[in-house]
């Protein structure tokens, strides 16, 4: 093998060993290699200035010591994943086979909870008498009304007298009329909620107190 | 020194030595033995005689495994095997980093707990001991920058600081030995890992390559450039030379 001073760094660099004996031959006959490839031996020489392989006889017993802390401290935190870890070791066909055989019983005690799965009673006559209730309440209602009707129909001579208290009575049935069909707008979509159908009675309540007072008035 | 004969061994020189030292380039006062061994088309310079141990890994993969598989048990003996094997290498690797014993210690005993933290997550892509070492260097690189941290040296770039020195056992040629650490120190901190890995620890560069998570062709320049500037730091100054070979 040929080899000149401009394959030294190559050499230096990757060299094979035919390459490494190929440039140690020739350094022989050249002085600027030889002494490149001399540094550069000795270096790695020197490298064996800084192994020291001593022991150090407490440092296994502090390592150990703090490794079975931490394993300690490891264990009760051990995750249900963790746990799983084995399934590493398991072929892929008796990992597939172990989650079927978990799918399947899975399944199984779904469909015996699901078959015997308390039943809760239900009292009929109970749920019969909120719906009965709730009719009752728009019974009653549609009653109120009706009377709250006839009595705005005996004030409405009286309403229309332009006397700025008639204008004041007829600005504040005007505004309860608005509040009522907001409500029982409301209620319509939500027909069994209490609280609505009491805000609804308070409203026809001061209708009615309002058209009492506008009779009062006319007497 | 029990469980480094069982894994390290004398390699035989494949390359005849030189004969003649000269005393032109590197000021490295002191005779000694060169060999170099070529090695899965890697060529090392062995270093002084007794001290010649270079690791052998391809012979201790049935040991690398069997350590595995004793720690992922969670096991603790084997963590023990693997200090036995490794500890003392572990240790002159982080000091060297590190320049400090008790540093190096600390590196050690850290590098085992976040061993045991991620066994689970070992998966066998490279070696045991190459995957351990990976992880001891990321700790004296956390050290370090913790060290430096502490000292309120944040502005400045802490990979690129030399680790700290103290004395220790003197060697056989303690000059040397402080001027290749002073001179390591002014390297890179990549160089002076891939030197220290390579040199100093026997590692192959596809070890290397694997730990630092480079490439190995990365790693044998990382290798030329560190050399190279370790050469220039430890030329003497021109005209200061004094005779020998030319």
């Amino acid at each position: 093998m040929n080899i000149n001073c401009d394959d030294r760094e190559r050499i230096l660099l990757d060299g094979s060993p035919e390459e490494w004996a190929a440039l140690e031959q020739h350094a022989n006959t050249c002085a600027v290699c030889a002494e490149e490839l001399r540094a550069w031996k000795q270096l790695s020489a020197a490298a064996g200035e800084l192994r020291d392989y001593q022991e150090s006889p407490a440092l296994w017993a502090r390592i150990e010591s703090s490794l079975r802390q931490q394993q300690a401290a490891a264990a009760p935190r051990k995750s249900f994943w963790s746990s799983l870890d084995f399934l590493r070791h398991v072929s892929p066909a008796w990992q597939s086979a172990l989650v079927g055989a978990m799918v399947v019983a899975l399944a199984i005690s779904s469909g015996y909870l699901y078959t015997h799965r308390p039943v809760s009673p239900v009292d009929p006559g109970n749920k019969l008498l909120k719906t009965g209730a709730l009719a009752e309440v728009e019974r009653t209602e549609r009653d109120y009304m009706s009377a709250i009707d006839k009595l705005a129909a005996d004030a409405g001579p009286q309403m229309g007298a332009d006397t700025p208290l008639m204008a004041s009575y007829r600005e504040k049935l005007l505004v309860l009329d608005s509040a009522i069909a907001d409500l029982r707008a409301q209620a319509g979509g939500n027909p069994a909620n209490a609280h609505l159908r009491y805000q609804l009675l308070a409203m026809y309540q001061e209708k009615q107190q309002t058209l009492q007072d506008v009779l009062e008035t006319k007497r | 020194m029990r469980a480094l004969s069982q894994t390290f061994a004398i390699l035989p020189s494949s390359i005849p030595q030189e004969k003649v030292m000269g005393s032109v380039g590197l000021t490295l006062p002191w005779e000694h033995k060169l060999s170099a061994v070529a090695r899965d088309g890697e060529r090392r310079v062995e270093p002084f005689e007794g001290k010649a141990e270079t690791v052998r890994i391809s012979e201790e993969l049935p040991q690398d495994e069997a350590v595995a598989a004793a720690c992922l048990g969670g096991n603790l003996q084997g963590y023990e095997r693997l200090y036995q094997w490794q500890g003392t290498r572990m240790k002159n690797l982080a000091r060297n980093l590190l320049g400090s014993q008790a540093d190096a210690e600390d590196a050690v005993q850290e590098t085992f707990l976040k061993i045991q933290r991620s066994i689970s997550g070992f998966r066998g892509q490279s070696s045991f001991v190459t995957w351990t070492f990976r992880i001891l260097v990321n700790t004296c690189h956390d050290l370090r920058r913790s060290r430096v941290r502490r000292k309120d040296q944040v502005n400045e770039d802490v990979d690129a600081l030399p680790p700290r020195r103290e004395l220790r056992a003197p060697g056989a040629h303690p000059s040397l030995r402080m001027a290749l650490e002073s001179a390591l120190g002014r390297l890179t901190a990549h160089q002076r890992d891939v030197f220290l890995l390579y040199e100093v620890e026997g590692f192959r560069h596809a070890e290397i390559a694997g730990m630092l998570e480079i490439s190995e062709t990365a790693s044998k320049n990382t290798l030329f450039q560190a050399k190279k500037n370790l050469r220039t730091m430890l030329e003497p100054p021109r005209g200061s030379a004094t005779g020998g070979a030319q």
